[in-house]
């Protein structure tokens, strides 16, 4: 599915380059569900948004579906971004001003989906995570357990081919993560590859792999 | 999707009510005045438009340059019409009027008091568009002393009974008039209005054929799509060969000589220029017009406070961009484009510039009466709904959505996505400085309107109090005794004989209002100097006016008959020649019998005897006591007075009302143009003040919210509530001190242009900077200085805590 190659990512600070990814290469396969573990600051996020397509990095290849991403434009790398991924975060992000119902349809609204398509495709989301009752509620009337349902839901409303979750269950307590995790597993089994940044031991063992991350890049284990 | 940018646009606002507040009110404050501006320069606009032919008709005036006299005369004289639809083919018809002064009505046994009454030719209905709504239109002016009058005057002398065919006198003439036709009244945007129209057939004065007097108001109609300039390069030659053989017996000189030294000559000007770009003497004019400069004034105005206005709402949109670059990065990372973003923001900025355009209708209509009474218009709230208005308004609305919105949707949509989630917008950098570049602009405007409005206002100050060479307090006009016939003499006496009264003098020569006015010209052993003003006066008068005499002595009873003498102004005797050796000297003056010699008895100090806008002309006080007297009371309360000359009045002549006026009134009057000028800018700068400081409030507020935290560790760590004001008021402060250095020059400038007007008139001084630059300063610092010390004043556990 992709396939990054010595990818180096540094900052400049003071005139000396500080790695956030040193020289990193992966494989993700299509259907795979993997755990990216690693301490804090060891590039996790880093690595996640590069993926996404959301940050540059300063040297190295990334091929997504054997598209050579690193010689795009951004606004090409934006397209393939926008059909294929689906991207939850940490602190849900979900938009304060709409409705469960409304933060689900936005990505549709952009992809100029038919109304009538919309609502459909809302409506089967709505009633497979469970929160056909909170349609019309605003993010901050949810739990945390339930905007993450939400984000989630958010993410997966465009079909995408590969999810990618960043620390999605930090904010969590143990159960609600646990809730998570089976959905991701549910998810995985249906076919979607998911790539998961997280610090949990237990939830990264729900991943059919787990790669470790230190100082930016893989440890071999 | 339209539908959804609209409904998160409305609930952003419903989440910023602070914020939504100031961008409309300051919104609805600009778009009210610009509507009503709009609907002002559009009515001064539209003078004399209502005439089918406006485009085709002008109007010939006289321009010449008399031994240093400059003559500007609306009206020529009585064979130009004639001739110039004769000798120009592109003339097509040519009509005149004269205005006649002193017009009383009568109609069986009623008396109707002043009207207004012009002579015209009869084909004055074929070139202007006045609907006859009784009578023959093409044929109602045909016959001697025929006369067309207004459906208003008809309706109060004639009720509901038919005019045509009826005859009304006007009494001090002992003219009769046979009513042939009623006109609609004129329209209010047309530059004359005339109750009566009378015909010019029975007129001695319309059947002159000399080109040395100048009465009439000449119109031509041209050709569709002459140019004026060629018809204009006609004319000198026109002129020279009317004229020529006119002027030695005339002024001794002949015109070839004449023209050495001096020019003169005949133009044309369009009808619709007459209303705003005239700039002819005042007795040749019929109605005093507007001023194209005021239009600019207003315009420029509006336009600023329309800016100021849109600038707050740029300036508070990007200054919270910070607060919304959150939802910008996960609209970007739910996969909206850069486009999508920039509708969802310009759509926002539309709902805000509906809701003040509506809040601005409201506030337009109320605000609406106060303005007709201070612009003198009569502006209807309806004339807002002909479809040109409502055009222009929704063309506003979205120039406004564009002009408002665009930078904040251009810079907000810009984000990328990663940095916008990570609110790494503070709002500072490049996107400051352009919000200073705003802020500078919006004071720069402020500065200078308040600086402008100070100028105005010392400028009438100047006028108010400047020593014009007579007393012009407590002094009472009228000017109309001649009236009385027989009882003149009674009517005066019994006020000379009044306690209340330190003097009086019987003249109608006043030096401010409505006066008699006198001019001829003076010659030196039979050669043409130049034209004089003369005044017909008592030797009361100087001593009543309370003028000065510099030399020689006063017109005194003990000398006898002086209609030889004169006493002359220090203009007269500068122009003259004659320096401080004017006693004794002789000149001639023109009359009806031909030249006739003056000694000159004195010189008296020069006063302002017409309007501080031009400087002091040539003037000749003659003894010739008639028309009216002028009376100086001993207190400032006239009332008494007024009285009692009232019922003398009605004893001696009850057939009209005592038409009296106050001097110092109608010195004021003089200067009404300005004076309504000088209101309308005060009200416009105190609002745009307001919509800027609105917008400053805005910023503030924001700032403090942005610095919430960093108040609260400063204020643990021992900062005085007064240095964390200096804090969060110093830079804006800065902005406005800036913007002073670019606005006084501005406005120094403008100023000076605008007070050319005046021939008499202020330095623009230091101190005028100063004040404008402390009232400014002041307005600011008041508007940062509230919120900053109320931000400064919390708790500092509060603001911590919040983290």
């Amino acid at each position: 599915m992709l396939k990054l190659e010595h990818i180096y990512k540094w900052v400049k600070s003071g005139g000396r380059r500080i790695f956030l990814l040193n020289d990193l290469s992966l494989n993700v396969e299509k259907g795979e569900f993997l755990s990216i573990m690693g301490p804090s600051g060891s590039g996790k996020s880093t690595l996640l948004n590069v993926i996404a397509m959301l940050d540059e990095f300063n040297e190295g290849e990334y091929y997504f579906e054997e598209e050579a991403i690193h010689e795009l434009k951004p606004k090409k790398q934006t397209e393939i971004f926008n059909q294929n991924i689906g991207f939850i975060f940490q602190a849900y992000h979900l938009l304060d001003d709409l409705t469960v119902y409304e933060n689900i349809e936005t990505p549709l609204l952009y992809k100029k989906v038919k109304s009538s398509e919309r609502k459909a495709l809302v409506a089967d989301i709505l009633d497979r995570f469970n929160i056909v009752g909170k349609k019309d509620l605003f993010p901050h009337q949810l739990s945390g357990g339930q905007q993450q349902l939400v984000g989630i839901a958010r993410a997966l409303i465009i079909k995408p081919k590969l999810i990618l979750a960043d620390e999605p269950t930090g904010n969590l307590n143990s159960k609600q993560s646990d809730e998570i995790m089976q959905l991701f597993k549910e998810l995985n089994a249906e076919g979607v590859t998911i790539i998961q940044a997280t610090h949990s031991e237990s939830n990264a063992e729900y991943g059919s792999r787990i790669i470790n991350l230190v100082d930016g890049s893989v440890k071999k284990s | 999707m339209i539908k959804n940018y609209l409904k998160t646009g409305w609930r952003n606002i419903i989440k910023n009510k602070g914020t939504f507040a100031v961008n409309i009110t300051g919104l609805a404050l600009g778009i009210a005045s610009c509507i009503m501006i709009m609907l002002y320069v559009s009515d001064e606009l539209s003078y004399d438009r209502f005439n089918e032919k406006a485009d085709e008709i002008v109007r010939v005036v006289f321009r010449a340059n008399v031994n240093g006299e400059e003559m500007k005369e609306a009206v020529v004289m009585a064979p130009v019409a004639q001739t110039l639809k004769n000798d120009l083919p592109e003339v097509i018809d040519a009509t005149r009027l004269a205005k006649s002064f002193n017009n009383r009505l009568e109609y069986n046994g009623s008396y109707y008091g002043q009207s207004s009454l012009a002579y015209v030719d009869p084909n004055f209905f074929n070139v202007f568009t006045l609907p006859i709504i009784q009578g023959e239109q093409k044929t109602s002016l045909d016959k001697p002393n025929s006369v067309v009058i207004s459906e208003s005057l008809a309706k109060s002398i004639f009720g509901n009974t038919d005019p045509v065919g009826k005859t009304i006198t006007v009494t001090n003439r002992d003219e009769q008039l046979n009513v042939s036709g009623v006109m609609k009244d004129m329209p209010k945007n047309s530059h004359f209005h005339f109750d009566l129209l009378v015909s010019t057939l029975g007129y001695e004065q319309a059947q002159k054929t000399t080109w040395m007097e100048s009465d009439f108001f000449t119109y031509l109609v041209l050709k569709k799509g002459t140019a004026i300039n060629t018809v204009e390069t006609k004319l000198p030659a026109i002129t020279k060969k009317c004229m020529g053989p006119q002027m030695m017996g005339a002024i001794g000189k002949s015109y070839e000589d004449f023209q050495k030294d001096n020019s003169l000559g005949l133009f044309l000007q369009p009808l619709t220029d007459i209303h705003l770009h005239s700039d002819f003497s005042d007795s040749t004019t019929l109605e005093q017009g507007g001023d194209i400069k005021y239009v600019y004034i207003f315009s420029a105005v509006a336009l600023f406070m329309l800016i100021i206005a849109c600038i707050n709402f740029m300036n508070l949109a990007t200054a919270s961009a910070s607060k919304r670059s959150k939802e910008v990065g996960i609209r970007k990372v739910l996969g909206s484009n850069k486009k999508q973003l920039i509708y969802q923001f310009l759509a926002e900025a539309f709902i805000s510039t509906l809701l003040a355009t509506f809040l601005a209708i409201a506030l337009f209509s109320i605000a609406l009466p106060f303005f007709n009474q201070l612009a003198g218009k009569e502006i209807e709230f309806s004339s807002l709904l002909k479809p040109v208005y409502v055009l222009s308004l929704l063309g506003l609305i979205i120039l406004i959505t564009f002009l408002a919105g665009s930078y904040p949707a251009f810079y907000l949509s810009s984000f990328n996505p990663l940095n916008a989630l990570k609110s790494k917008f503070s709002g500072s950098g490049k996107n400051s400085g352009i919000r200073s570049g705003l802020v500078i602009f919006q004071f720069v405007i402020s500065a200078g309107l308040i600086l402008a409005t100070l100028v105005v206002r010392e400028q009438m100050n100047y006028i108010q109090n400047k020593d014009i060479g007579y007393e012009k307090n407590q002094l009472l006009v009228v000017r109309n005794t001649y009236l009385l016939k027989n009882n003149e003499d009674n009517f005066l006496d019994k006020i000379e004989n009044d306690p209340r009264i330190a003097n009086m003098t019987h003249s109608a020569f006043v030096p401010a209002g409505e006066s008699d006015n006198e001019v001829g010209g003076i010659f030196l052993n039979g050669e043409f100097q130049r034209r004089m003003f003369f005044y017909n006066i008592d030797e009361n008068y100087i001593p009543t006016m309370g003028m000065e005499l510099l030399q020689g002595r006063n017109f005194s009873e003990e000398f006898g008959d002086e209609s030889d003498k004169v006493i002359i102004n220090e203009k007269a005797a500068e122009i003259l020649g004659l320096g401080k050796n004017a006693l004794g000297k002789t000149f001639q003056r023109d009359t009806n019998e031909g030249l006739r010699d003056i000694t000159i008895i004195g010189v008296i100090k020069d006063f302002n005897f017409r309007s501080l806008h031009q400087e002091i002309e040539p003037l000749i006080l003659k003894k010739n006591p008639y028309g009216g007297v002028i009376i100086r009371s001993k207190t400032a309360d006239m009332s008494g007075i007024i009285k009692n000359l009232n019922e003398d009045w009605n004893n001696y002549y009850p057939k009209e009302a005592l038409n009296y006026s106050v001097l110092d009134d109608s010195f004021n009057h003089t200067y009404l143009k300005e004076r309504k000028m000088g209101t309308i800018l005060t009200l416009f700068t105190i609002l745009t003040i307001i919509v800027a400081c609105l917008g400053l409030f805005g910023l503030v507020t924001f700032t403090a919210e942005q610095r919430f935290k960093e108040i609260g560790i400063r204020k643990v760590l021992g900062s005085s509530v007064s240095q964390i004001v200096t804090l969060l008021s110093k830079d804006f402060l800065k902005l406005v001190g800036i913007s002073f250095l670019i606005a006084f020059p501005l406005s120094y400038y403008l100023m000076n242009k605008w007070l050319q007007d005046f021939a008499y008139r202020i330095e623009i001084q230091w101190w005028l900077f100063l004040l404008a630059a402390i009232i400014t300063m002041g307005i600011a610092f008041l508007t940062i200085g509230i919120k900053s010390f109320k931000a400064a004043s919390m708790n500092p556990i509060k603001s911590l805590k919040t983290e």
